[in-house]
């Protein structure tokens, strides 16, 4: 049987999104982490966030299709050489 | 030309298609380079530009409300203004090149997800997670408050995480 959690899952989820980004100290992480170490709905919430995030984020490291970046490029350079003459 | 590229991922990923983000980051770029002497901190030009490419996003959003939401062909319209029944998508394969690009890119399912968020929590997930601004920087962009930034984010986090919950 798993161990009761500690805390209410309220005050977990009202500091979750500080708690994903970084925002709290150790002392006030401490909470969030015994907690949902006994408490699976909210380390399966935390887990997702962080899993959302990584998504997005590797997304922003991604360089754009080659294919795509050479056509705006170009249309760079069209408007570049539009404003020369 | 970082500047050149961050406008123009930004515009992609805000308005959804190359056409759309193409006009964008040209009127951005334009408006950035004709006020780039008043932007006295170098830090500051960051906001700028994505300030500039928001409000571009935004332009080019309120025009569109205006046009047809698919093309329709002149045999289907008849030639009196009514279009006749049975509606025909035509596919533009460039488009659908491009489609399939940035569906590689991105992922098809996390850009289809962005799509479905409404516009100003897909703007804050954009700036915040994607091209990795602070709270602030977002709040400068949006025109919100930091508190209100933090509330979209929460919530545009949370919509995507139950569309791709299976992912």
């Amino acid at each position: 049987m798993s161990p009761r959690p500690t805390g209410t899952c309220e005050a977990v989820q009202g500091q979750i999104q500080a708690y994903v980004d970084g925002e709290l100290d150790a002392v006030e992480c401490a909470p969030i982490e015994e907690h949902c170490r006994s408490c699976r709905p909210c380390a399966v919430l935390v887990q997702g966030l962080r899993q959302t995030i990584d998504l997005c984020r590797d997304a922003g490291h991604a360089p754009l299709p080659e294919a795509i970046r050479e056509r705006a490029r170009h249309r760079m350079r069209e408007l570049l050489d539009a404003g020369r003459r | 030309m970082r500047a050149q590229e961050a406008a123009y991922r930004v515009s992609l990923l805000v308005c959804g298609n190359p056409d759309d983000a193409e006009d964008v980051m040209q009127d951005a770029l334009m408006r950035t380079y004709q006020h780039v002497r008043q932007i006295e901190a170098p830090e500051a030009f960051r906001t700028w530009l994505y300030t500039t490419v928001r409000n571009a996003c935004l332009m080019k959003r309120r025009r569109r409300v205006g046009e047809p939401a698919r093309h329709v062909s002149i045999e289907q319209d008849g030639g009196d203004g009514h279009e006749r029944a049975g509606p025909v998508e035509i596919e533009d394969p460039a488009r659908a090149a491009d489609e399939q690009l940035l569906n590689a890119w991105l992922g098809s399912r996390l850009r289809a997800a962005l799509g479905e968020l409404p516009d100003t929590y897909r703007a804050v997930v954009v700036l915040r997670e994607i091209e990795g601004l602070s709270t602030k920087e977002v709040a400068a962009i949006t025109r919100l408050s930091e508190a209100n930034v933090k509330t979209r984010l929460h919530r545009a986090r949370a919509m995507l995480r139950e569309r791709l919950e299976d992912l």
